[in-house]
């Protein structure tokens, strides 16, 4: 079932267009990548889904309820991490989770208190609860943040760059916690980002955007094969071999054999590499040719973004 | 509207701003100047006053009381005059610039801090957004306005006590109306519309350069009084309390309507 689907969204500011004819659709339960270079329009697509900026053209829907028409509803039912963490710095940790708590209806004094707590314990700030939120490190007020954006049990989160200006470390630190919570929480997740390694490790499906428009939709296997290509197995040998190197180039089902100079490395492009491999190993072996280590390549999503991104700046 | 989230929103805001120093120090530095300072430079050096210099004053006061002042010594006069007239829409003055901090803040702070985005994220609605903002400015200032007044009342009572007989000059009617009923529609308006330009500009400084021409019109009734031109008599306080209630019902009306999340998200410094 699908909680979010727009249909040909747009924004224009001035002659700017930044967010471009953007069609697609989050399953519930997923966690949904927006990941697109600095400027793709991923902020401003999350802006007008949370009813924050309203769309030029087109049209989104946010668990059934249209964003033009009931956007008191929908910002009832999301969680948004935003771009800064947009926190009090006077007021203590609590006290800004209570504030939001209480602004998006948790009314009952006793339920925000256990529930700030839960979270508080689970991003691991209980016991910071009192500290003003300006004694923070960079990364706890990312904690933080996350945690107030889950305060009202929002069944749709926004997550707009999580671990954007963090050490390594506290991203990492962040992207566990995001993990743990996909679960914890049961939440669909759309995650804005323009970290690689965010929507590899987080993302179900994600959609790669550039200059507002859509460039392609699909899980991550999907892009890496669709855009990648397919996995390459890549053969080392003790010493070149000629023979080895033809014999590989006649099997049937082997594409291409590319070598690196002495010839030691062999990378062969051939369908379905996984049930390739042992064959290709026998008639290695058979012409004498001494196997040091055999392995699937598969192709980085890293190459695969930066080609379609490049692809579509034209 | 749900005033229960316009409140939320000014216990938020209050929170805050109680933790500031630069916005506490004018809330407590302007009533001071006007309770204290301003009656104690005019009763102690009255010794040598001569009440010719408010003729003009004196002329367009209502007959009953210029029957009072004809019986009065020049010292008499001009204490009766500076104290209960001059003064009066001095206390116009203090709600106005004991938020105008605040109300500037309330908007173009949360921008220059990057905070406005969450709030406007969540299910407040605008009205009830414009209204907690408003709240912020307007309960502090109210409060100190009728603080300063109760200590001018005592202060001047104290003071003019022995020249003026044992008679007590204040609290009277009109200070009365003045205070509980002009001030409060005064600033409510002022606050209005400093809050919705502090939504339109980018930072504070620039919300708070602008909303400074709000004292102008008060400035007006100073100098009306002063020169005689305007007099602040029970019929008139009475005709501008329901003049700026008005006012502030239209300053609301038109600020909700003016609040747009996009283009406050637009100014983001």
């Amino acid at each position: 079932m699908s909680v979010i689907e727009t249909e040909g969204l747009t924004k224009r500011f001035g002659r700017l267009t930044a967010v471009d004819d953007l069609t697609f659709e989050v399953r519930e339960g997923e966690v949904f990548g927006l990941l697109g270079p600095n400027g793709a329009g991923k902020t401003t697509t999350i802006r007008i889904l949370a009813c924050l900026v309203s769309p030029t053209e087109g049209s989104a829907r946010v668990l059934g309820h249209d964003i033009t028409g009931d956007s008191l509803r929908i910002r009832e039912v999301v969680g948004i991490l935003t771009e800064n963490p947009s926190l009090y710095e006077r007021l203590t940790a609590y006290e800004n989770m209570d504030f939001f708590a209480e602004a998006y209806g948790l009314e009952d004094q006793q339920e925000r208190r256990g529930r700030i707590r839960e979270l508080l314990e689970f991003f691991d700030l209980w016991g910071r609860r009192d500290d003003k939120v300006a004694t923070f490190s960079k990364g706890m007020k990312q904690k933080l943040a996350i945690a107030r954006a889950l305060v009202h049990r929002p069944p749709i989160v926004f997550l707009d760059e999580p671990t954007a200006g963090l050490d390594p470390e506290s991203a990492k630190g962040i992207r566990d916690l995001i993990e743990g919570l996909s679960h914890h929480e049961k939440s669909t997740i759309l995650l804005c980002t323009h970290r690689l390694e965010d929507a590899e490790r987080l993302c179900d499906r994600l959609m790669i955007v550039n200059r507002g428009k859509r460039v392609i939709v699909g899980t991550i296997d999907d892009l890496r094969t669709k855009i990648g290509g397919q996995p390459v197995l890549q053969v080392v040998l003790k010493e070149p071999n000629r023979k080895v190197i033809e014999t590989v180039r006649g099997l049937k089902r082997v594409r291409e054999v590319r070598t690196d100079d002495p010839a030691t490395t062999l990378t062969i492009t051939v369908d379905e590499a996984e049930s390739a491999s042992p064959e290709i190993v026998r008639s290695i072996v058979y012409v004498e040719g001494m196997v040091l280590s055999v392995n699937i390549l598969y192709p980085s999503l890293e190459e695969a973004y930066l080609k379609l991104v490049k692809e579509s700046q034209g | 509207m749900r005033f229960n989230k316009a409140l939320l929103v000014f216990r938020k805001d209050w929170r805050e701003v109680s933790r500031n120093w630069e916005v506490i120090l004018p809330l407590a530095i302007v009533p001071l100047i006007f309770s204290i300072v301003l009656p104690l430079i005019v009763i102690i050096p009255s010794g040598a006053a001569e009440s010719g210099s408010y003729e003009s004053l004196t002329r367009s006061l209502p007959s009953t009381v210029q029957n009072e002042l004809a019986i009065m010594t020049p010292q008499q006069v001009m204490l009766y005059i500076t104290l209960l007239y001059f003064f009066a829409p001095f206390f116009l003055i203090i709600p106005l610039m004991a938020s105008s901090v605040i109300a500037s803040d309330s908007f173009a702070g949360e921008k220059e801090r990057k905070t406005i985005e969450a709030l406007l994220a969540t299910p407040i609605s605008d009205s009830e957004l414009f209204l907690g903002k408003i709240l912020v400015s307007f309960v502090p200032s109210i409060i100190v306005t009728v603080t300063s007044f109760l200590v001018y009342s005592v202060l001047v009572d104290v003071l003019s006590f022995t020249i003026f007989n044992g008679r007590l000059l204040l609290p009277n009617m009109i200070w009365i109306m003045m205070i509980l009923g002009l001030a409060p529609t005064v600033a409510l308006a002022g606050i209005g519309l400093a809050v919705i330009i502090s939504a339109k500009v980018k930072g504070f400084r620039e919300a708070q350069q602008i909303s400074a021409a709000l004292i102008v019109p008060i400035l007006i009734l100073i100098f009306g009084q002063a020169s005689g031109a305007i007099v602040l008599g029970p019929m008139m306080v009475a005709g501008l309390i329901g003049g700026f209630a008005i006012i502030d019902l239209i300053v609301f009306q038109i600020g909700v309507k003016l609040f747009r999340r996009e283009e406050i998200l637009s100014r983001l410094a």
